[in-house]
């Protein structure tokens, strides 16, 4: 049964998580430098995988054992080619010993044995103990967001090829300004930062009901002041100052990660889960969402902010125990299938639809983590070293 | 479709690789093709898992299978090589997978796999090739895709069945393994056989556990799935609750719940279904469990989830599919009258129940009421609980149907309220909405749950008078609310779009005469009610639309009256659209003007409640065209004499020359007798041979040309040859079962006696004295003439209309004992005697003078009690017991005594008396609500209210001369008595006239000196002296608010103070005697014949220009000479 007690800490964290392991390691990267021939060896590869990823097909992944929530990231994972056709450019560890922990060499199996075994489904057991050396538990029930961000690093550090780190960096990370302005004086902070999913409230400040993905999406860039407790230490002024707070968006990747925090915490501390109707678009054009003050981009840039939804992490249940489920849009015959563990069928998007949620009803499945796809990529895709 | 037919579908491209796919298989093609609906039917995947005993079982199946067929076949050359391969297919197959028939569930499933795959590509690339095929959301629409869903769902559902079954083999297997093999100890842990079975143990486990782990999966997948219908099934749920709302707004939807019904039991037996195995899942648990066991983690969620699921599909099952009306209101449900009975129904839309279980239903009538004050509580009388029953034909489903319910008012629900005052509490009855809630306790497979659904608001109104505004409100609220509770609703009745409006008005025609309006009707409709021409944004008010209307009847009152005459008299010919109908005066000429002389068009009058008239226009050799109209024709009239035949008759009597029609051409261009022939009612010559010794006659109208006047009067002429005949003329004898049989014995002076056993018209006309005896036990209308003195005796067991009409003095007596409209019209008589007994309208006209007498013995609630006497003589209604009478209206048009003794007006809302010549109408009400009395002509009007209850609204008006004489005996709160003479010039308040005589009460003197601050007493100065002697003798009552609320006409006679008796005008003339006479002279050129009933400021009403002309005196009211005596005046 489930884990009542993480969800609490799990649900705060991607905020802070994403950025400060990243932070790191694009450091690291900041320093090496591509060379072209590696550059048009891998525009090679690209296309010779990017072939081999056209035929994949919807298969489903056994449950493990409260391991549904794996299984739908997997195939959120798996079933994005852009993804895949960095997966299979990796570099094959070694050792047995090696191989066993490396996460995406595991991942990498898992694909081809899914895609060539002609099975309905099939067990993701070598790649779920792979995880549980690197204290992803098996047998405990996970909130997603808090995993992706978890396999994502995983995968970032194992992947030992930088070219291949780069441009699953670029794939996936969204860069951020974040401005902290001293509202006594004019002193001003303004930090860069990135993060791997937008976690967007559902509720605004009064906790009233925003309506839809757009609202969220307007609050979330909304400035805020702090005030009162939340007072920084202004070194201007010498003393703790009521300041503003505004992030600006500054580069959107190839994939768009959001996270609706489909959570509240009651006075009981107990978690609560949010069932009301939260409508999301198919297609998502950024540039219409946001005002202008709320980015930091250039026009190109922006020209790239029309998204399409690619896949929807559901969840269904309570915040203590519960079922997860992907609907994933296929890239390649462009239709929506559902992955139920080992179940995989073909659904529309009235089905999708459904993941909206309805206030009255706290068991269906509501959408957890949403997933965009730029609808025109741009290639190769400006790096992220630019903004930062 | 099955697979196989899909992939042979397939094109050529993508057949060969189904072809290459089977050219390397063991499985022969021959085989598939051969027994393609088995293999697809069967679960290979789960077959080819390793220690499957269904494989086995599958396998051998297959080879009896194929043998079957071999036997099957004929002994043609194309069958003997194909029988030749399937037993060579047979034999390698046995040969090959006898011993592994694992490996061969597994080959069929991956070939099953790889066809599809195949046919998906096939089926993608075809599509691409062809034209853009439309989204599969819209091909087929949500029904299509529902029942594809539905099906789906099924597939699904058995297939997690079957997936269970196997389940439960394998632990059944497992379960005998364990309890044989399994035996913990420490030296059996040393032998290997041991060792190795608890192996083969273990993977036996491995295999439960997954088998386990899958069926969850597809529990969830399934829940997903229906999850998806539900919302579908919901949505297309919302369609139907608006198309029934249309429906109730007169529109026309179709409201068929068949297959929501369908669709909605379909999903809830799915559900039922899968709680079902739900429940087995855990029995399963109870027998084998182990660590980190699934069904412990995961079916207590799924439980939860399925819970949710059919809870929230049974509630929203149950629907009110009929709502709350009373059987005979025809198209206008959801007006419910106290008195009456009505009926309503539920439905539950998933058709499961237990049989053993009864589930009852009941039903509450505002179980929340809204917090308004004065709202009105109900009680049921009826039985209000009934048990849900499927009908004993099953197809009729789950319902519960209420029928004759009647309702109760609470005696206490009104506490606070004053009685009767309608303009104290914040909501009229008309607009207070009452619901009706069901509830179910449905039980079923151990799930139990309480059901409720509500009824759309209802009015519940307590005469029939109220029924228009009552469906006004109905419209209104449907037409504008979404939320079916909102009781609240009228507090703030939010603005109608007009579009929207325009378009619920057109239902309104549509439902009534089969034909809405038009463009053009709805301008004109839309000018009148905004003012100007209608934007998409324009709005129209509640109040415009339902209350306001200076003249008495609103913009709503005034559609209302026409879609009644309508519905009457003018169904066909509006229908077929000969009735051009909505036309300003403005757009009728415009539309006249370039059409030939004689054209007329038919338009519905804007100054009349329900009339009709028509327009015709008229060449002249010189100067612009005119245009005529002649007076509305109402109800009243259409009722003797239908339209059609009116307009053959039609006549002008022109000087000098013979009468002619002048209707000759109905707008734009049909000869008249072209467009109106199938309507005329066939004459009735040679129907009974006994009349064709009689000349023919017919009842034609005639009207005078006036000179150089628009409108024309045209008059009632009965054109007879022999004054000798009684005539039966049953209207509209060319439709059939107007008048079943028609019993009328026309004699000579003597006793005729007719007898209508059935509804239809009966006209009896007697023309000779003698006794005219009517009984008429059921009918429609019923119209009795008498023309020369006698008895006209009328006694209508059963009736709808009743109209009597006494040309020459006699006796009228008219004995109406139920509901229905008796009117009498003696036209020149000595006595006529009206006594209804049952609710209907009474209309009295007396033309000459005589004795005319009225003694409703129990009116229960008689609509309308309306008196005219048109000549001198004695008027005198008795009503018994009036219960609501809604209006009791008098007119006297010429001298005479009209008299009024209500014993016991319960609360008669309006009583109006008009006495437009001299004479001295008395009213002494006992004890009523509002009085209204109007004297246009000098003549004493007494008003001795006996035990005036509140009367409201208790307008004198003398416009002319005369005495008007108030003596109320216990005024208890009179709230507004003011008298306004509106007779310019020719009024006279003669000495004492004005005279307020409460009698018993303290004595109270209004001098000159108590007049308050009398503002321009220069113009009152021409008062007769003799006002400021006028006493007022109220009882013990607070004066300040006994007066209260009556002022003079500012910058006339300012504030008369406390003294709210009159509210005279200005230019009083000042001696009595001069203007007395000229004021009698006047009203008698005026009024003789016809008399205005209602104070004309309609904003309907036509411009000065175009007021009515007075009518020619009928030919058949012969005038006694005028006697006036002074005495009349005091």
């Amino acid at each position: 049964m489930g884990q009542t007690s993480g969800h609490q800490e799990r649900s705060e964290k991607p905020e802070v998580a994403p950025s400060k392991v990243m932070e790191a390691e694009i450091e690291v990267q900041n320093k090496k430098e591509e060379t072209k021939e590696v550059k048009a060896k891998n525009q090679k590869l690209i296309s010779v995988f990017g072939l081999a990823d056209l035929k994949n097909e919807a298969i489903g992944l056994y449950n493990l054992g409260q391991s549904c929530c794996l299984n739908s990231l997997l195939q959120v994972f798996l079933m994005n080619i852009h993804f895949t056709r960095i997966l299979r450019r990796i570099t094959v560890p070694p050792s047995p010993a090696q191989r066993r922990s490396n996460v995406p060499y595991q991942m990498l199996l898992l694909l081809e044995k899914m895609q060539s075994g002609k099975c309905k489904a099939v067990g993701p057991t070598e790649l779920a103990c792979c995880l549980s050396e690197h204290r992803v538990e098996l047998f405990v029930q996970h909130d997603a967001a808090q995993l992706f961000l978890t396999l994502w690093n995983l995968l970032k550090k194992q992947m030992k090829k930088p070219e291949l780190v780069k441009e699953l960096r670029d794939l996936y990370t969204i860069c951020i300004q974040e401005h902290v302005a001293c509202q006594k004086c004019s002193f001003e902070v303004k930090s860069k930062s990135t993060m791997l999913t937008l976690p967007l409230p559902v509720l605004d400040a009064n906790s009233h009901r925003l309506k839809t993905l757009e609202d969220c999406l307007q609050y979330f860039f909304h400035p805020e002041e702090l005030t009162g407790q939340n007072m920084c230490f202004c070194q201007q002024c010498g003393r703790k100052t009521p300041f503003l707070q505004s992030m600006k968006l500054v580069h959107l990747p190839q994939t768009l990660t959001l996270h609706l925090k489909r959570f509240c915490f009651e006075r009981s501390s107990r978690t609560h889960k949010l069932s009301h109707s939260l409508p999301f678009p198919q297609e998502l054009d950024l540039r219409q969402v946001l005002a202008e003050s709320q980015c930091q981009a250039d026009d190109n840039e922006k020209a790239t902010w029309h998204y399409e939804l690619f896949a929807v992490v559901a969840h269904s249940g309570s915040a203590s125990c519960g079922h997860y489920c992907a609907y994933i849009r296929s890239l390649t015959d462009c239709k929506w299938y559902c992955f139920n563990d080992s179940e995989v069928c073909q659904v529309s998007w009235d089905d999708v639809k459904c993941t909206y949620g309805r206030s009255n009803l706290y068991w269906r499945e509501t959408a957890y983590l949403l997933f965009y796809m730029k609808k025109h990529p741009q290639q190769p895709w400006p790096g992220l070293s630019g903004c930062l | 479709m099955a697979q196989w037919q899909e992939v042979q579908g397939l094109a050529n491209t993508y057949l060969e690789q189904v072809d290459q796919l089977y050219a390397g298989s063991a499985l022969p093609m021959a085989v598939r093709q051969s027994l393609a609906a088995w293999i697809e039917s069967q679960n290979w995947r789960q077959a080819a898992e390793p220690l499957c005993s269904h494989a086995r079982i599958l396998f051998h199946s297959l080879l009896v299978l194929l043998g079957e067929r071999v036997g099957s076949l004929g002994s043609d050359r194309e069958d003997l090589t194909l029988k030749h391969n399937l037993r060579k297919a047979h034999r390698e197959l046995q040969a090959e997978f006898q011993e592994k028939p694992e490996r061969f569930a597994n080959l069929v499933a991956n070939l099953l796999q790889e066809e599809r795959r195949i046919l998906r590509l096939g089926q993608a690339g075809g599509q691409e090739g062809s034209v853009p095929a439309p989204s599969p959301a819209l091909e087929g629409g949500r029904e299509q895709q529902i029942q594809r869903r539905l099906a789906e769902f099924h597939t699904a559902l058995q297939e997690a069945e079957r997936a269970f079954r196997h389940l439960e083999d394998l632990q059944d297997a497992f379960d005998f393994c364990f309890k044989v093999h399994y035996r913990p100890g420490e030296e059996k842990n040393r032998d290997p056989a041991y060792l190795q079975e608890l192996q083969s143990l273990q993977a036996k486990l491995q295999n439960l556990d997954r088998q386990r782990r899958e069926v969850l999966a597809q529990m969830q997948q399934l829940l997903g799935r229906s999850e998806t219908l539900q919302e579908l099934l919901q949505q297309e749920l919302g369609g139907w609750r608006t198309r029934q709302q249309h429906l109730c707004l007169g529109g026309s939807a179709d409201t068929n719940l068949r297959p929501l019904e369908t669709w909605f039991t379909e999903l809830g037996q799915g559900l039922f279904q899968l709680r079902q195995l739900l429940r087995a899942l855990g029995d399963l648990r109870q027998k084998v469990t182990y660590a980190r066991d699934p069904l412990v983690a995961e079916t207590p969620l799924l439980e939860q989830r399925l819970q949710e699921q059919l809870t929230h599909l049974l509630k929203s099952a149950f629907v009110v599919e009929q709502q709350p009306s009373t059987p005979n209101a025809g198209k206008r449900p959801l007006v419910l009258r106290t008195t009456g009975k009505f009926s309503t129904r539920a439905r539950l839309l998933v058709r499961l129940q237990d049989r053993n279980h009864r589930m009852e239903a009941r039903i509450h009538i505002d179980r929340n009421p809204p917090n308004i004050k004065g709202f009105r509580r109900f009680n049921i009388l009826t039985s209000s609980s009934k048990t849900l029953l499927a009908g004993d034909n099953p197809q009729e489903g789950l319902i519960c149907d209420f029928q004759y319910l009647t309702l109760k008012e609470q005696k206490d629900s009104r506490a606070g309220k004053g009685k009767g005052a309608s303009g104290e509490g914040p909501l009229v009855v008309t607009e207070e909405l009452h619901l009706i809630t069901f509830t179910l306790a449905y039980a079923c497979c151990g799930l139990e749950l309480e059901l409720e659904a509500t009824t759309l608001p209802f009015v519940i109104i307590s005469n029939n008078n109220q029924f228009s505004s009552a469906w006004a409100s109905i419209l209104w609220f449907n037409m504008l609310s979404s939320d079916p509770k909102a009781q609240q609703f009228f507090s703030s009745p939010p603005p109608a779009p007009w579009p929207r409006l325009a378009e619920v008005l057109s239902w309104q025609f549509q439902s009534v005469a089969e034909r809405g309006l038009s463009r053009d009707n709805l301008l004109m409709l839309a000018k009148k009610l905004l003012g100007s021409k209608p934007s998409p944004n324009s709005t129209v008010a509640w109040h415009k639309f339902s209350k306001d209307g200076a003249s008495g009847f609103s913009f709503w009152a005034w559609l209302d009256g026409i879609l009644g005459l309508l519905q009457e008299h003018l169904k066909q010919l509006w229908k077929n659209g000969l009735i051009l109908g909505f036309v300003s005066r403005k757009q009728e000429e415009k539309l006249l003007k370039s059409k030939r002389t004689g054209t007329f068009l038919l338009r519905f009058s804007e100054s009349v409640l329900g009339g009709v008239t028509f327009t015709w226009v008229e060449h002249n050799e010189t100067g612009p065209p005119t245009f005529h109209a002649v007076e509305p024709y109402t109800a009243s009239e259409l009722v003797s004499l239908a339209l059609p035949d009116i307009i053959r008759d039609y006549h002008m009597s022109l000087e000098e020359k013979n009468p002619e029609n002048p209707l000759k051409f109905l707008y734009p261009n049909t000869a008249r007798d072209e467009a109106f022939g199938p309507y005329y009612s066939q004459r009735l010559e040679g129907n009974l041979s006994e009349s064709q010794k009689y000349l023919n006659r017919r009842l034609i109208r005639v009207s005078s040309r006036p000179p150089n006047r628009r409108q024309t009067e045209e008059e009632l002429q009965a054109a007879t040859e022999n004054l000798e005949t009684l005539q039966l003329q049953p209207r509209g004898q060319g439709t059939p079962g107007d008048l079943g049989t028609p019993l009328g014995v026309p004699t000579s002076p003597g006793t005729p006696h007719g007898v209508a056993s059935s509804p239809g018209t009966l006209q009896m006309v007697a023309m000779s004295p003698g006794t005219l005896q009517v009984t008429p036990e059921i009918l429609g209308t019923l119209q009795g003439v008498t023309a020369s003195p006698g008895t006209l005796h009328v006694t209508p067991g059963n009736l709808g209309t009743l109209q009597g009409v006494a040309m020459s003095p006699g006796t009228v007596q008219m004995v109406a004992t139920s509901p229905g409209t008796p009117q009498v019209t003696p036209g020149n008589l000595g006595t006529s005697k009206v006594v209804a007994t049952s609710p209907g309208t009474v209309q009295m006209v007396a033309m000459s003078p005589g004795t005319l007498q009225v003694t409703p013995g129990n009116l229960g609630t008689p609509q309308t009690l309306q008196m005219v006497a048109t000549s001198p003589g004695t008027l005198q209604v008795t009503p018994g017991n009036l219960g609501t009478s809604q209006t009791l209206q008098m007119v006297a048009t010429s001298p005479g005594t009209l008299q009024v003794t209500p014993g016991n007006l319960g609360t008669p809302q309006t009583l109006q008396m008009v006495a437009t010549s001299p004479g001295t109408p008395q009213v002494t009400p006992g004890s009523l609500g509002t009085l209204q009395g109007v004297t246009m002509s000098p003549g004493t009007l007494q008003v001795t209210p006996g035990n005036l209850g509140t009367p409201q609204v208790g307008t004198l008006q003398p416009p002319g001369l005369g005495t008007l004489q108030l003596q109320p005996q216990s005024l208890e709160p009179p709230q507004v008595t003011p008298g306004a003479p509106n007779l310019q010039g020719t009024l006279q308040v003669a000495p004492g006239a004005v005279q307020v005589l409460p009698g018993g009460l303290q004595v109270l003197q209004v001098a000159s000196g108590d007049l308050g601050t009398p503002q321009g007493t220069a113009e009152l100065g021409t008062l007769p002296a003799e006002l400021r002697d006028l006493e007022l003798l109220p009882g013990g009552q607070d004066m300040q608010e006994l007066l209260q609320g009556l002022q003079a006409p500012s910058g006339t006679l300012g504030t008369l103070g406390t003294l709210g008796v009159a509210e005279l005008m200005p230019d009083v003339v000042a001696t009595l005697e001069e203007s007395l006479e000229e004021s009698l002279e006047q009203s008698f050129q005026l009024s003789p014949g016809s008399a205005a009933l209602l104070a004309q400021h309609d904003p309907f009403l036509p411009q000065p220009e175009d007021s009515a002309l007075p009518a020619v005196p009928s030919l058949f009211t012969d005038l006694p000479p005028l006697h006036i005596d002074a005495s009349d005046f005091q």
